[in-house]
């Protein structure tokens, strides 16, 4: 990072590859389309390169990159009003089926995260993608311990009342 | 008390006498004054002038032509390329040096300087003299020096002087009328 | 039973790759913007000089001007008090020569 701050743009694109993953994921998660995705996380490290100055450590540099990236996201998602998703057919691609034990599961769950108001998906994401606590999770979005643990709550029952629907519905055919 | 009643003849001779043909003379009607350093801190008042040619000119800009008094003072000067005074008052007798003063007084002895006037009054303790550098029948200067006991004022006006617009300026900045040919 | 509810948010959320070549598109983001802030500074580098310039040469004249104008102002006052003393001294002269011109009063002696 010193290398990066000092004007090394070989030093910057080795921390675009380090955490490239890390912020296309958040935006896609948040997004639900590849293109506004990459759109969003390129966006994201530009404003990197322009603030490395105040960032002081790692662990600084991954908590200003997913605070970054998912308010972004949040912001553009309230400019365009997508409250509904629209098909996953991008996301269905994206779902890793090497690792997916059940890959319709799996594609229905990121269908119905989708669903969700983008102040809840915020937390759904940062909480099982980026495996962050509520603590976190707050400090992140700015939000309350609280509202933070509010959102959890009601999304997973949300999230899992809408997946053992379709799981019902399925073990009856 | 000794008069010298010379004040009223000299003013009429020299509206007379003076014209405006250009002058000839180069005379420097410019009086050295001194310093007179430290004297405006011990002086209850201070009047301290220094209006060389340039700043004559500025102020002659600056005068309202529309009002009557500035308009009168603009033509007073007109032909004055300098006017120095220097006033003090202080709160007791002879706090000035008067030697200084009197070095003054010692210059107007000079070719040229005629006096105008000398005025000595014991009663009021008041010296006044009016001195004129008159060249080729033309006043290139005139000089003041008042002295009482407790103040003393030293005038010296550079420059051709006519007393036709000096005596205009009667009444106006606090000059009283001379009413000199009234007095024929 | 079905895998706890939760891991399997963990696993349908695994973090994804962007396609290949995304650091790169972002390093020639970054120049271009880079090239995009030069231009646009030198721009308004020249433009802000010159602006710069002239305000304090405006400015300088205003304040030369206010200057001019505060010394012409003083320099008049000093006129008109340095005409006020000369007619105050001529005055004081002017009053002595009266008396002397006066004729004396008459004290009623004499036969």
């Amino acid at each position: 990072m010193t290398h990066a701050r000092a004007g090394e743009s070989s030093a910057f694109a080795a921390l675009v590859r380090r955490y490239q993953r890390t912020v296309y994921s958040i935006a896609l998660r948040m997004l639900n389309d590849r293109h506004r995705a990459e759109d969003l996380a390129q966006e994201v490290f530009l404003q990197l390169y322009r603030a490395l100055d105040s960032i002081d450590s790692d662990t600084h540099l991954v908590f200003w990159l997913r605070k970054v990236a998912v308010n972004r996201a949040i912001d553009r998602m309230r400019q365009e009003s997508r409250h509904d998703s629209e098909p996953l057919t991008d996301a269905v691609t994206v779902v890793d089926e090497s690792i997916a034990d059940d890959p319709l599961l799996h594609r229905r769950m990121t269908e119905l995260i989708a669903e969700l108001s983008p102040a809840a998906r915020a937390v759904v994401v940062l909480r099982y993608q980026e495996d962050l606590d509520p603590v976190d999770i707050a400090s992140t979005l700015d939000m309350s311990i609280n509202t933070v643990k509010s959102h959890l709550k009601r999304s997973l029952m949300q999230l899992r009342a809408r997946v053992q629907g379709t799981a019902i519905v399925e073990d009856i055919r | 008390m000794i008069m010298r009643a010379l004040f009223k003849h000299s003013i009429l001779t020299l509206c007379g006498v003076l014209s405006l043909c250009a002058s000839a003379f180069a005379a420097d009607g410019q009086l050295k004054i001194p310093e007179f350093a430290g004297l405006a801190d011990k002086a209850a008042e201070s009047v301290i002038i220094t209006l060389d040619p340039s700043l004559l000119r500025l102020a002659a800009r600056f005068l309202d032509p529309a009002d009557p008094q500035d308009a009168a003072a603009r033509e007073a000067i007109a032909g004055i390329k300098g006017i120095y005074v220097r006033s003090y008052k202080f709160d007791a007798d002879f706090a000035y040096p008067k030697a200084d003063v009197d070095l003054v007084r010692k210059q107007l002895g000079a070719p040229g300087w005629q006096r105008l006037v000398e005025v000595r009054s014991r009663k009021e303790q008041q010296n006044v003299d009016i001195y004129l550098l008159v060249e080729q029948e033309k006043a290139n200067g005139l000089a003041i020096i008042a002295s009482q006991p407790r103040e003393f004022t030293i005038v010296n006006i550079v420059g051709s002087i006519d007393m036709r617009k000096l005596h205009e300026l009667e009444g106006q900045f606090g000059i009283p009328k001379l009413e000199i040919e009234e007095k024929k | 039973m079905s895998k706890d509810f939760e891991q399997q948010l963990r696993d349908a959320l695994q973090p994804v790759d962007p396609e290949e070549g995304f650091d790169q598109r972002v390093m020639a983001r970054i120049a271009q913007e880079r090239s995009r802030s030069r231009t646009k500074i030198t721009r308004w580098a020249s433009v802000a000089l010159a602006a710069s310039v002239l305000f304090v040469a405006v400015l300088g004249a205003h304040q030369w001007q206010l200057r001019r104008e505060q010394e012409g102002l003083e320099a008049r006052k000093q006129l008109i008090e340095a005409l006020r003393l000369t007619g105050e001294k001529l005055d004081v002269a002017y009053q002595a020569v009266n008396r002397e011109s006066s004729p004396p009063a008459d004290d009623g002696s004499g036969a």
